[in-house]
């Protein structure tokens, strides 16, 4: 009888699924692009009262008109907005308020930085994170597991700006080891500038990874310790295969998978989240740039960082969601039992 | 088992212990933490426990006086998120497939807003005022809980009770208040515990960037005091500085501690491992 | 081969699971152990598999050939477990990891047992999915492209990469399909000859055992009551009432049911264990406690051995002839379904659920729905509910068109209509009491408070409960009595049609043939109409009084019980008519 029935990759179903996942991804796009446009208009005092400086109630009328209508301002609101995406399109972000600068080549300058910041700090936070969790996980409900657990609450605890000063203070101020400012010492070229630029790092990705641990931490543990009495890894248990086996081949696989979603989550929030690291670090980033914009009035500065922000989380929930499929078969073919 | 009890007791006391302190402390201090009664920068001494700020303040006083400033904000935003939290998560658990497809792509939504700096921007704009930043972070930390209840909810489809009652010709609403809440209700433990974390540290955050409340002192803008008037270029920050961050850190251990100890307990398959 | 003498197991919180029990299996020959939920089987397996929870203790003996069982430490079952004595899981639940390929898991586990090189080994996990019958392209598959029944076999081809002396089976059918089950049956048959494995095979369905076991024993309350060849008959009363209370074809053959529960046995004296729900106890019975004595070629604890005697327990009523004729065929019925299908869309398929389904149910008739899990019967009930809108055709209940209402006008149609769910754990909620629970579907209705007393206890007695388990909750009842609450609750609101998904399947099957009456009963005294949907061929056959038999959301038979079974439509009813038949095993004793 039972033939094992070879399995049915359907591509069109594949490629649906994504299709289906893009659109929901696009209309969340939209309604970010829709809410980073109104929200400078809709904000007390608008757009305006930043421009012609402290007061626009003092401005005379006539200044004031003419200073709207350089800004587009004094367009009915639709084609104000068919305008911020047309300039969007062409990736026109517009000139900071401050001096003027394009906005797009701010954001282009800050990037980078913050995404060298919170990619080293994720990598290692997910690494340290986990590996803690496994143990912790395996070892649950045991003094060792529980002594673990409490570090890492406590640590966890300890609010990220809070651990940058005390940071400064030791390495910086009393031990002079390491730089507490900026990303960059001008001046090094070559090897010794990658070296800098290291140096650089190397405080506010410390704190980021004492400040991010405590999620991977207690998602792998949660998971690990769940998956201890998952009816497969008992099976292999019984089957006579190694207690090391089993938990290196059957139960941490399966029990991992939540962890890369966190990951990914992880990822897409600290973007944002790594603003206040960034301003005790002054590094010159994207969170930096949006906390300046947003002191500054910064509209157009404050728009794109925002909408860089969410395409950001975007496009890392969707990597989570790509790539999920890879770890876990069950999401990638379907069973033809 | 019993070491989760245990922690959880643990957190349980110290929140406790906080609550009370933060009720009660102001009381039973002789200043308000405004006046000036020392010499600026002053270090602890037998009446002036931590010493006082760089305008002679009494920084203990402000210290017992910022703790309601910070869990005022922290249990303002847990119950409101938990609220809202419960009633959107319960009813997208028991709502036609179509209905809850919406709620949770708006939840998804709100989960790819940048947190932190929605929250500057507006505090930045509509001011600083505990409700203001109540009402933003509430707004912003719903969503993930939002989400494990619904999971919650599906999960308990499952159980057959509630099952039973729709085949009884049950509403959504009779579902979400007899048959739902068992599930739901000690769901809310670990979300209300995670808000108010969340809260507390967003709104030190927030304090430390200088966009705290000028008129009400919590932990956060004791630090960002510390840190603009140059206390940790001295020893002052030993005093000023260390003992609100150390306060955020045990407030927010025992909220982890109590948290953990009930998601372990709700956990089926760790409970059965017992 | 295998030895097990005097085996006393006491788990950590001091409950002693099994008391003093005695069983061998040589080379090459199949025990099948039996007996309801919590008689100990499970736990003989773990202990001789060392999977005991840390704090037991085991008193006695348990010897493979050389090698002792029993005293071992945790970690002292290297070389033993897989390799001695191989283990099949349950046969509904997968014991494969599910994240990595068949050939994965079939060459780790040769390569743990035997130290082969990667090759050799690649070569035997094909070998030993030939001997499990499975196609080498399995190999490259992962668990979830499988039926259920191909991943059984991969479990057993798992079970032997060791090429163990006994293979302990852990109920490895639980949750396959009738016909499945039989084929996993016949293919650890044929291992044993092939490859003389001796073997444990634990279930509580005693009949399909006996078709293909040499030696049949059988627990009760943690002590072995008989043990003997699986070819002869039972002795002891308690095996013939579990034989007996398996539904079988035969409209002729008495479906009994055995009143009670089993003793807590904390409060139980030194007497015979079942005395309280024997036919045959004697006051000597209550006093004594039986020791196993050789009947014939058996070994049978009890005082009066018998295996003529009648066993006068309660039966379920064969539907009479008058309970046919007194439907009024010019009455309108209860349900009426034209051309009812469902299709489920998900982002990937389209699942046909249902497809042209039409059917009758009158007033006081018991319609019973058959066909194996998948096969659209669930689809059916929630359909009639209301609770899922069919694709096509029209849905008639209690007078109203199903497919036209919404929202509260639908809901007023579900409080004319009783449920009675699968799991009778899950149905009832566990905080609520007995008479708040048949209250329920009053209060949902809004029935005025004044009238709920007596409704719940007409309700209570309607479903066979006594009115002074109003106070319990669900979980100070019994199995049965939780399912009898679930039908009370059901009866409380008045309703026309009762829809029983699945009732009996997750009770002991000492109590299935009671609920089966209570229902016939209803039927034939107040009048009811009820949907009775169900996996087992024979429990429909003893107690419907029409038989609908669904393969892939199809209809593809449609008659009375006798119908049904003698003359079978070609292809999968007649199908499932032979594996029942196979299944229900050598004929039960005659009990007069
Ligand atoms: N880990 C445990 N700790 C304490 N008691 C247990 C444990 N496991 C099982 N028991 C009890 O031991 C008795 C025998 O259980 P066992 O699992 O062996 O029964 P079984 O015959 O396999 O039942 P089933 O048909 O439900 O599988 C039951 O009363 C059960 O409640
Ligand atoms: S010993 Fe007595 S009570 Fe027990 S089974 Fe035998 S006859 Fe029945
Ligand atoms: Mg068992």
């Amino acid at each position: 009888m039972s033939v094992a029935s070879s399995p049915v990759r359907s591509r069109t179903g594949l490629v649906r699924a994504v299709l289906g996942r893009a659109g929901g991804y696009l209309a969340v796009f939209a309604v970010a692009l829709t809410i980073t446009f109104l929200l400078p208009r809709a904000l007390p005092g608008g757009p305006l009262r930043t421009l012609g400086g402290a007061d626009v109630a003092d401005l005379d009328p006539a200044v004031r008109a003419q200073v709207a209508a350089a800004y587009g301002l004094d367009q009915p609101l639709p084609v104000q907005f068919w305008r911020y995406l047309r300039d969007l399109a062409r990736l026109d972000l517009g000139e900071s308020f401050n001096g003027g600068r394009p906005v797009a080549e701010a954001i282009a300058d800050a990037l980078p930085w913050t995404l060298l910041l919170v990619g080293t700090s994720v990598l290692l936070t997910a690494a340290i994170g986990v590996a803690l969790g496994v143990i912790a996980g395996l070892r649950r409900g045991r003094g060792k597991g529980n002594l673990l657990l409490a570090g890492v609450l406590l640590l966890d605890a300890a609010p990220a700006f809070w651990v940058g000063m005390l940071a400064i203070l030791f390495f910086g101020v009393h031990l002079g080891a390491l730089p507490t400012f900026g990303a960059t010492t001008v001046g090094h070229t070559g090897l010794a500038a990658v070296g800098d630029v290291a140096t650089h790092l190397v405080l506010p990705v410390g704190v980021l990874v004492v400040a991010g641990i405590g999620q991977f931490f207690l998602v792998t543990r949660f998971s690990v310790a769940s998956a201890l009495h998952a009816p497969h890894v008992e099976h292999a248990h019984a089957r006579g295969i190694p207690h090391r086996r089993v938990v290196a081949r059957h139960l941490l696989r399966p029990a991992l998978l939540p962890v890369h979603t966190q990951l990914m989550i992880e990822l897409g929030w600290l973007v944002g989240g790594a603003l206040v690291v960034e301003t005790v670090f002054a590094y010159p980033g994207l969170g930096r740039l949006t906390f300046d914009a947003i002191q500054g009035r910064d509209y157009p500065t404050m728009q794109a960082t925002f909408l860089t922000l969410v395409v950001t989380v975007l496009v890392m929930n969707a990597l989570a969601d790509l790539t999920y499929p890879l770890l876990d078969p069950r999401t990638r073919t379907r069973g033809a039992a | 088992m019993r070491a989760g009890l245990l922690a959880g007791r643990i957190g349980a006391v110290l929140l406790t212990a906080l609550a009370v302190g933060a009720v009660a402390g102001p009381w039973l201090l002789s200043t308000d933490g405004r006046e000036r009664l020392a010499a600026p920068y002053a270090p602890p001494s037998a009446d002036r426990w931590l010493g006082a700020d760089d305008l002679g303040r009494d920084l203990f006083a402000q210290l017992v006086i910022g703790a309601r400033g910070s869990l005022g904000i922290a249990l303002l935003v847990a119950l409101a998120a938990t609220t809202i939290a419960a009633l959107v998560g319960g009813l997208a658990g028991l709502a036609p497939p179509w209905a809850a497809g919406i709620v949770m792509r708006v939840v998804d939504l709100v989960l790819a807003l940048p947190f932190l700096p929605l929250l500057i921007l507006a505090a930045a704009f509509l001011g600083p005022t505990l409700g203001v930043r109540a009402a933003v972070v509430a707004a912003l930390v719903w969503a993930g809980p939002a989400r494990l209840i619904r999971a919650g909810v599906l999960a308990a489809w499952s159980r057959g009770h509630l099952q039973a009652a729709r085949a009884m010709g049950a509403s959504a609403w009779y579902l979400l208040l007899r048959h739902a809440s068992p599930v739901v209700a000690p769901l809310l433990v670990p979300v209300f515990v995670r808000a108010a974390m969340t809260a507390i540290v967003l709104d030190a955050s927030l304090a430390f960037l200088g966009l705290g409340d000028p008129t009400s002192p919590s932990w956060g803008t004791m630090i960002h005091w510390a840190s603009v008037r140059g206390a940790m270029l001295t020893d002052a920050w030993l005093w000023w500085a260390l003992p609100p961050g150390l306060a955020i850190v045990l407030t927010v251990t025992a909220l982890a501690l109590v948290g953990v100890a009930t998601e372990d307990r709700l956990n089926p398959t760790l409970r059965q491992a017992r | 081969m295998l030895t097990i003498t005097d085996l006393t197991i006491t788990y950590p919180n001091g409950h002693q699971a099994t008391r003093d029990v005695n069983l061998t299996i040589a080379p090459g020959e199949i025990l099948a152990l039996a007996g309801e939920t919590g008689s100990g089987k499970s736990t003989i397996a773990k202990a001789l598999l060392g999977l005991l929870p840390p704090g037991s203790t085991a008193t006695g003996l348990a010897r493979l050939d050389e090698l002792d069982l029993t005293g071992r430490s945790p970690r002292d079952w290297e070389g033993i477990r897989g390799s001695r004595i191989g283990v099949v899981p349950q046969g509904a639940m997968t014991g494969l990891n599910p994240v990595r390929r068949i050939s994965d898991q079939l060459i780790e586990s040769v390569r743990v047992h035997t130290h082969a090189a990667r090759r050799p080994a690649a070569a035997r996990a094909l070998d030993l999915l030939r001997q499990v019958r499975l196609p080498a392209n399995t190999a490259d598959v992962f668990p979830h492209q499988l039926s259920g029944g191909q991943r059984q076999r991969v479990a057993i081809a798992l079970a032997l990469a060791g090429d163990p002396q006994l293979l302990v089976a852990d109920e490895p059918t639980t949750g396959l399909d009738l016909v499945t089950q039989n084929h996993i049956l016949d293919l650890l048959a044929e291992l044993r000859t092939s490859q003389q494995v001796g073997m444990l095979l634990i279930s509580h369905d005693l009949p399909a055992l006996r078709g293909i076991a040499d030696r049949v024993a059988v627990m009760y309350s943690g002590t072995l009551v008989e043990s003997g060849p699986a070819a002869e008959p039972a002795h002891h009363p308690y095996t013939r009432a579990l034989l007996a209370a398996m539904p079988s074809l035969r409209p002729d053959v008495p479906w009994v049911s055995i009143p009670g529960a089993v003793p807590d046995r904390s409060t139980s004296g030194g007497g015979c264990a079942f005395a309280d729900r024997c036919p045959w106890a004697a006051e000597s019975c209550h006093l004594q406690r039986p020791l196993p004595v050789p009947v014939k070629s058996a070994v049978v604890a009890c005082h009066h051995p018998s295996d003529d005697r009648q066993l006068a327990f309660p039966t379920a009523a064969t539907p009479g002839r008058q309970a046919v004729d007194k439907i009024d065929a010019e009455a309108r019925p209860v349900v009426r379904l034209g051309g009812v299908g469902h299709v489920y869309r998900s982002r990937h398929r389209r699942t046909t659920a249902l497809a042209g389904l039409d059917l009758q149910v009158h007033a006081g008739q018991i319609v019973g729905v058959v066909g194996e899990s998948g096969s659209g019967k669930s689809t059916l009930g929630q359909i009639l509910l209301g609770l899922l809108r069919p694709t096509t055709g029209r849905v008639e209940v209690a007078g109203a068109d199903l497919t036209r209402l919404r929202g509260r006008q639908l809901r007023g149609v579900r409080h004319r209509l009783g449920f009675v769910a699968q799991d009778p754990y899950g149905a009832l909620h566990p905080a609520m009491t007995v008479a708040d629970l048949v209250a329920e579907p009053l209060r949902i209705a809004g029935t005025p408070r004044h009238l709920h007393p007596a409704r719940i206890s007409r309700a209570l007695d309607r479903a066979g409960l006594p009115t002074d388990l109003t106070g319990k909750r669900p979980d100070q009842l019994s199995g049965g009595q939780r399912q009898r609450v679930a039908i009370a609750r059901a009866l409380a609101g008045e309703p026309v049609l009762l829809i029983a998904d699945e009732a009996t399947s997750m009770l002991d099957v000492s109590t299935r043939a009671g609920i089966a009456t209570t229902l016939r009963h209803l039927a034939d005294g107040i009048g009811l109409a009820v949907l009775f949907i169900t996996h087992d061929l024979g429990e429909a056959v003893q107690n419907c009084d029409q038989i609908v038999v669904l393969h892939e959301g199809v209809p593809v038979q449609q008659g009375s019980p006798g119908e049904v079974i003698a003359r079978p439509n070609p292809g999968y009813p007649a199908d499932l008519v032979a594996a029942a038949r196979r299944h229900a095993g050598p004929s039960a004793v005659p009990s007069g």
